[in-house]
């Protein structure tokens, strides 16, 4: 990518914009808290299961979410189900998310924390 | 393709304390909803966390997002009626969660990939660079910084705009602007937090400071301890140089502006503006004498403007949507919001953002979720080793600069600790000065003797060998520290101390007088005893003890051989019988 000027920096961004809306994906909150609770492995559990299981979900990664007592925490957006803040997802965790929610449509139990925020 | 359902139920107990009822009521949901789940027209989720708590049972109906508080068993079957096979609201259950949070600082923390600059534009990045570089002069930046009323968050809470106007005001070939991200109060992690999950609106609001002051060069100064910080902040830096937000002419406006880490090697006093100028120009960090300040004279001897994390990932913000828009939120002397780092006895310790203005008692028991394993809550601690406790009868209090300050603490950087029964207000006061006399550099005599001076006498009173005349050392003591030390750390590191005292004073004399901790976290000062009374001869405090203090049998039953105590407190956590109590020094009078 070249230096941009100005009407460059516009433009990308409403690409970018544009392009952002995505529906499906698993994000996994990867700073030190998150890692410190075992987050790369949570990553790693889902990145080996969408390879495997050839699934159409994208895996990001995220800051933290600020529920550090409930590290490491996982946003999944699936369409057709609301979408959910995941606490407390190690592997076993992680692959309960998988099995459960991303192919039997179904959230998993004990494991869901909900934010609430003002904008 | 597996058909989706059509509506789903979360339920959680938010009494829950102990004994958690969610399952319990899930499955007298489920049994209404039977037919219904094998339909896949429901689904029954049992959730961790609603956000809620002490209303009871919550249920949370999707995709409608109808939230029901304080359900009784005998209401479900009306609410299965009328809001999940109907679309109604059961009008007298309905209840809309209070969002106590607003994220400004926090916009894109857990929301962005920090390693991706094109997720930060997604977001508005750099729209407050483009905004300023296209149509505004510095003046102009500054005024709505003023209209914005932001005031610094790295403890002093000095108006922005201003320390930006004097920099700018002063004539130099030469500016600084440098990022104070040394973070180093024990319990803090907002900047690091920052830092890691949205360095771009760090590195956007240096460039915006820049522009404002006519610095050409920034420094972030980041403590060596924070590794993953320091990687995304260069990964983020790299990025804006690639894409020409960063060096020569940025956007082709002529403005040019550099920016670099510098590490620092952790030391707390290394946070102090002159110390870190200092520690930046390769010298021991050691503070110097103000003025002249920084801003006047700083780094390398030019006007240098020196601003936490925090209060610069505000600045894009402030920029693109406006100092008028910034300036509702807060109250009248602080505005903006504030991100705290919300630990110790609090059910759910986080990274919380609340607007200024919102009381401590909201931030601990409706973002917190109250207090753990439904103790009482003794106090909170704001402001780390430089602040002070605030007691439970003060904790309406609004959050705002002034109001902390008058209750003889201060905001500082965001460290939030709530305390509860089991803390003694002389070991917080210890554990705190203790911190500062172990960072003092040693260079002020205030400091070095005074606060090694004042830890002695804390430490005698919590061994039980305080006299009557210590707390009147410890005031005088205090007071000098005060008043000669050479910085912030010397002056401040008594707040702890005297906060304690003010509101606590109780419990200093109990130490001093009765040669007793209320706690039980001044070993030296307990006793361990068994209540015979009470005891039922289960043998659970004998198996537990670590150190075979207690001897006897369930036939004789059990005592604690004194001598030999290590005053853990194992037995007095493993008895469910409450046989186990925790005296002063003295032997307690009903034994047999
Ligand atoms: C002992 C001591 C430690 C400090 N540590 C920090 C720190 O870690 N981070 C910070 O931003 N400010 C710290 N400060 C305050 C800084 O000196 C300075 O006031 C602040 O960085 C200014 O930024 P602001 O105006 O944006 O708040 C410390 C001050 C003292 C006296």
């Amino acid at each position: 990518m070249a230096r941009m000027k100005l009407e460059d920096l516009r433009r990308k961004r409403e690409e970018l914009k544009a392009r952002s809306k995505e529906t499906n994906y698993i994000k996994v909150g990867m700073s030190t808290c998150g890692l410190a609770a075992g987050a790369q492995e949570t990553y790693d559990i889902f990145k080996e299961e969408i390879e495997r299981l050839g699934l159409d979900i994208k895996l990001k990664k995220c800051g933290c979410l600020g529920m550090c007592f409930a590290e490491p925490l996982v946003e999944v957006a699936l369409e057709g189900l609301p979408t959910v803040i995941y606490g407390k997802v190690d592997v076993a965790t992680a692959h309960r998310i998988v099995d459960e929610h991303i192919c039997s449509k179904r959230i998993v139990n004990d494991h869901v924390y909900e934010l609430h925020i003002k904008e | 393709m597996l058909k989706p359902f059509e509506k789903i139920v979360f339920i959680k107990d938010t009494n829950a304390v102990k004994a958690d009822l969610t399952r319990h009521y899930a499955g007298i949901f489920s049994k209404y909803v039977r037919p219904l789940i094998e339909d896949r027209k429901v689904f029954v989720v049992q959730a961790a966390d609603l956000g809620i708590y002490g209303e009871g049972l919550v249920i949370k109906i999707w995709p409608n997002n109808i939230y029901y508080a304080n359900v009784k068993e005998e209401d479900i079957a009306e609410i299965v009626e009328r809001s999940i096979v109907g679309d109604e609201v059961v009008d007298r259950l309905a209840f809309s969660p209070d969002a106590k949070q607003v994220r400004v600082v926090l916009r894109n923390c857990g929301v962005i990939d920090p390693e991706e600059i094109d997720e930060y534009l997604a977001r508005d990045g750099y729209a407050a660079v483009e905004k300023v570089l296209s149509s505004m002069s510095p003046e102009d930046v500054i005024e709505e910084l003023k209209k914005s009323g932001l005031r610094g968050r790295g403890g002093g809470g000095f108006p922005t705009w201003m320390k930006w106007n004097f920099a700018r005001n002063v004539q130099s070939d030469q500016k600084y602007i440098i990022c104070n991200a040394d973070e180093g109060d024990p319990g803090a992690y907002m900047d690091r937090s920052v830092l890691e999950g949205d360095p771009h609106s760090v590195i956007e609001g240096m460039i915006v400071g820049g522009y404002a002051i006519g610095a050409s060069k920034g420094y972030f100064y980041i403590r060596a301890e924070y590794p993953l910080a320091i990687e995304r902040v260069q990964r983020a830096i790299d990025q804006a140089y690639e894409y020409g937000l960063l060096g020569e002419d940025i956007l082709g406006s002529g403005f040019s502006f550099d920016l670099e880490i510098r590490l620092g090697a952790g030391a707390f006093v290394c946070g102090e503006e002159t110390a870190l100028i200092a520690s930046i120009e390769g010298k021991r960090g050691t503070p110097r004498p103000r003025p002249p300040y920084p801003s006047i004279k700083g780094l390398w001897g030019k006007p240098t403007v020196i601003n936490n994390v925090e209060t610069l990932a505000n600045v894009p913000v402030i920029l693109s949507r406006g100092g008028d828009w910034f300036s509702t939120i807060g109250t009248e002397t602080s505005k903006g919001t504030k991100v705290f780092a919300l630990t110790g006895k609090v059910r759910n310790s986080g990274l919380i953002e609340v607007p200024m203005g919102t009381t401590l008692r909201e931030i601990v028991m409706k973002v917190g979720g109250g207090v753990v394993g439904g103790k009482k809550i003794k106090a909170v601690q704001t402001g780390g080793p430089s602040g002070g406790v605030i007691p439970e009868n003060l904790l309406d209090t609004p959050v705002d600069y002034e109001n902390l300050r008058r209750l003889g603490s201060i905001m500082g950087s965001g460290g939030m600790i709530v305390m509860n029964e089991e803390d003694c207000m002389v070991d917080i006061a210890k554990f705190y000065l203790k911190f500062c006399v172990d960072e003092s550099c040693g260079k002020c005599a205030p400091c070095r003797i005074g606060g090694y001076q004042l830890l002695g006498l804390l430490e005698k009173i919590t061994m039980g060998e305080g006299e009557e005349e210590d707390l009147e050392k410890i005031s005088l003591i205090c007071q000098a520290m005060q008043k000669a030390s050479l910085c912030g750390l010397g002056q401040t590191a008594p707040n702890p101390v005297i906060s304690t005292m003010r509101y606590f004073r109780e419990e200093y004399e109990e130490h001093v007088k009765e040669k007793m901790c209320r706690s039980g976290k001044c070993k030296r000062l307990i006793r361990y005893e068994i209540i015979q009374e009470k005891c039922v001869r289960c043998g659970m405090c004998y198996i537990n003890c670590p150190v075979e203090a207690i001897t006897g049998s369930k036939a004789k039953g059990f005592v604690i051989q004194q001598d030999k105590c290590v005053k853990c407190g194992k037995c007095y956590e493993v008895c469910k019988f409450g046989a186990i109590l925790i005296g002063s020094k003295e032997p307690v009078e009903h034994r047999i």
